[in-house]
């Protein structure tokens, strides 16, 4: 066996932890549609419910990675549809200030990941948590040197 | 503490794929668990009950129930906990159905996640607090702004089910725009005959008692919040008494000064002491007192004199401040049509002859400047006209809308020009022509089955010019196809959009009521909630909404009206939800960040403290003030950040 075979065989064992926080009104709805339609996807995202994705505090991403995760994703309403009028817009600006401070901690960005998922979107939510889990799984697991 | 753990396996849905016994073999060593039940169906009447009776024996301090999604059933076990003497607030539940077993194909994966969700919440629920409901007391009077047909039709509703109610109108009379047309699409019932009847309910009917009707006057403040508004209100005078003035004219006849007669475009005159128009009501007269002969400092009294009743009639009224206290408020303020003078080459105001709808409609009008007769400036009768639909609509320039009712206004001109004139030639000159709903289509079969009309297509409002030379007046087009043409003709009417009124954005600042970017009143939802706007107690009805005809105008303001019904009922308390953000007074620095991202409006500075205050009835929840506090001086009940983050050390154990 080479070492490539090797790491393509760590990488594949690999089954990352991914904490997704989800708003209440549109994309835990939309996960929820996926139940309804028994899409199968990985089990690797635990998902925490928030009412609206402008809860989502920063702390809460950096707190996941502190408590070992490997991923986080952030799923909001799509642009002009958040039921709480514009905490989607919150959550967006404030994913984009996460970015750079995941680098100041040494985290790739890839590893916390924003998307917009509607209520009927059981496919785009289906699809997202798929690709993730294969990103995260091709990121390897998170080595966190540094205590948050 | 004592934690109680139950486990639904819904028919066979979750535990067929969900190992139950290896999930409570791990979870009953979880700390403070007491113990772990399987239950099945607990949503059914048997299983609630089977749920609450466990409840009772057992007396658990938190409870878990791993089922279903909270947005099924969160609502009913919550139910069920009170009834069981536990507050609903502590209780988490895991959603093992549509995020779990529905999902998931490997079933020893399957149980392991169901494992690591039972942990969060574990983790997550021994720092749950019981939450109270609290409530507060209402005002169930209502303000409405507007008295076209919008704003009557709620306040009637209102006044019949014994609500109290102020309708404030910036005009000395009711009945909005529409009580000025003659005739009305889509039956040609006359206009005036359908609403001054609604109209006289609104001040003699047997529930006029209720309805407090102000003119003249304006809103200049609005304080607090759903239930508790404390509204002031600009009553500007009118010189005559409304109740006791009995419409004999007399006043009229008296008075010296001739003015134009703004209704009708200033194509006719009236005094300044007179009617808006005969027959608009209240049944009236007022004083347009920067015309008055008093205003330039002479001492005429001739209508004060010359009044029958003592009193009515009082030179000396002043501005006054009126505040009411309300628990809701309707915005009904109608529409405004769009300028056509951008438009220069339609010769609008430079051109005789060329007239807005508006316009049109009071000469078509009783009460209009020609006693409805169609004529000229000339006096003669016209022999050729142009009606020109899209005036400014479906522009992206303009009005990036079609406006919906243009297109029946113009095919009622063609019927009026058809009877009144016949042999009239009419050219119709659109993008687009519309004619929705059941009862449009008669007005469209007569308009294009008129053999002296033409229907022709154009692009762009800019393919159109109208011009004059010695006389005579022709219109000068390129159609659809890009070719030119030329028709002469003696009269234009013009169908601009409808526009929102000028005094929206005021109004909005007032209320702090959005708009959108055409500048129509924002509505909650565009589709399931059109008729409220997005602050809790502030209702839309009518046009100030969206563009829409006088039907749809009436069923808005009955509708705005059944939604406050259904809100406001004297003697109930408002409910204050519990998942709401209150502020940690000792650690709130008064930075007001919180203030600038709420968008509910729902917190406030206190000047005296220097502290943020969240008021517990606009709250909705949303959290987005925790997130933004770098105090960690906000606590969003049911989701603190303690709780969230016990839940993801729970979930990644």
């Amino acid at each position: 066996m080479n070492t490539t075979e090797n790491q393509g065989m760590l990488i594949n064992s690999f089954e990352p932890k991914i904490v997704g926080f989800l708003c209440n009104w549109c994309s835990y709805a939309g996960a929820d549609k996926a139940g309804a339609t028994q899409a199968q996807y990985p089990p690797n995202v635990n998902i925490v419910k928030v009412m609206c994705s402008g809860r989502v505090d920063p702390q809460f991403v950096l707190k996941s990675f502190q408590e070992g995760a490997d991923g986080v994703m952030i799923l909001a309403c799509h642009p002009g549809d958040c039921h709480y009028k514009e905490g989607n817009y919150r959550a967006a600006q404030r994913y984009q200030m996460l970015k750079v401070l995941l680098t100041q901690f040494g985290i790739e960005q890839e590893r916390c990941f924003f998307d917009y998922v509607s209520a009927g979107e059981s496919d785009k939510f289906v699809q997202l948590i798929t690709q993730t889990v294969a990103k995260i799984k091709e990121l390897g697991p998170l080595n966190l040197k540094v205590t948050v | 503490m004592k934690i109680g753990v139950y486990l639904c396996a819904c028919g066979s849905n979750i535990s067929d794929k969900i190992n139950f016994q290896e999930i409570k073999v791990v979870v009953e060593k979880i700390e403070n668990v007491a113990y772990v039940t399987n239950l099945d169906m607990m949503c059914s009447y048997e299983g609630l009950k089977d749920f609450e009776g466990h409840l009772r024996v057992h007396q658990p301090d938190r409870v878990i129930v791993a089922a279903c999604s909270p947005r099924d059933h969160e609502n009913t076990f919550m139910l069920a906990m009170g009834n069981a003497g536990i507050n609903p607030y502590l209780m988490q539940m895991v959603n093992f159905r549509e995020q779990l077993a529905w999902v998931t194909s490997d079933s020893d994966r399957a149980t392991q996640k169901a494992i690591q969700l039972l942990k969060g919440a574990c983790s997550r629920v021994v720092l749950h607090e019981s939450l109270g409901k609290e409530s507060i007391d209402l005002n169930s009077d209502v303000l409405i702004i507007g008295a076209g047909p919008a704003g009557l039709k709620a306040a009637l509703t209102l006044a019949q089910a014994d609500r109290r109610v102020t309708v404030v109108e910036k005009s000395p009379m009711m009945g909005g725009k529409a009580v000025r047309y003659e005739e009305l699409f889509p039956k040609m019932e006359c206009g005036p005959c359908m609403l001054e009847p609604l109209e006289a309910q609104i001040v003699h009917g047997p529930y006029a008692g209720n309805i407090n009707l102000i003119t003249l006057a304006e809103i200049i403040e609005v304080k607090g919040f759903f239930g508790n508004y404390i509204v002031k209100i600009k009553k500007n005078p009118r010189y005559v008494d409304i109740h006791n003035c009995i419409g004999c004219a007399e006043c009229v006849n008296a008075c010296p000064v001739s003015i134009d007669n703004e209704i009708n475009f200033g194509m006719n005159k009236k005094k300044a002491m007179d009617f808006t128009f005969f027959g608009a009501l209240p049944n009236a007269t007022y004083i347009d007192m920067k015309s008055c002969l008093r205003s330039k400092g002479e001492d005429c009294q001739a209508c004060q004199a010359a009044c029958p009743i003592q009193g009515v009639v009082n030179l000396e009224d002043k501005e006054e401040t009126i505040e009411k206290n309300v628990g809701a408020i309707i915005l009904a303020t109608g529409h405004s049509l769009y300028d056509v003078s951008k438009f220069p080459k339609l010769g609008y105001g430079h051109i005789e002859d060329v007239y807005t709808s508006m316009q049109f409609e009071r000469m078509l009008s009783a009460s209009g400047p020609t006693g409805k007769q169609i004529i000229l400036k000339n006096g003669l009768e016209p022999k050729t006209v142009a009606i020109i639909h899209c005036v400014g609509s479906m522009d992206s320039h303009h009005a990036p809308y079609c406006s919906g009712v243009c297109c029946q206004s113009g095919f009622k001109y063609n019927y009026e020009f058809h009877h009144k004139l016949p042999g009239t030639k009419v050219y119709h000159l659109y993008k687009e022509l519309v004619s929705p709903g059941k009862d449009s289509y008669g007005l469209y079969n007569s308009a294009v089955h008129n053999q002296d009309a033409s229907f022709i297509r154009y692009n762009n409002i800019d393919d159109l010019e109208i011009d004059a030379h010695h006389g005579q007046k022709s219109l000068f087009y390129r159609d659809a196809t890009g070719h030119k043409h030329r028709i002469n003709l003696d009269m234009v009417v013009l169908l601009p959009a409808v526009v929102p009124n000028a005094d929206s954005a005021l109004l909005a600042q007032i209320l702090d009521v959005g708009t959108d970017k055409m500048g129509f009143f924002e509505e909650l939802h565009g589709i399931v909630d059109s008729t409220k706007s997005k602050v809790k107690g502030v209702y839309l009805a009518g046009s100030c909404q969206s563009p829409k005809d006088i039907k749809d105008s009436m069923t808005q303001g009955s509708a705005a009206a059944g939604n406050i019904l259904s809100v406001l009922v004297p003697g109930r308390q408002l409910d204050i939800e519990s998942i709401t953000a209150w502020v940690i007074e000792e650690k709130c620095a008064g930075c007001k960040v919180c203030s600038s991202v709420c968008p509910y409006k729902a917190i406030s500075f206190q000047e005296e403290t220097k502290k943020s205050i969240i008021n517990a009835v606009l709250c909705q929840g949303c959290g987005t003030c925790v997130a933004a506090c770098p105090a960690e001086a906000i606590v969003g009940n049911f989701f603190t950040t303690e709780e969230i983050f016990a839940e993801i050390k729970g979930v990644l154990a």
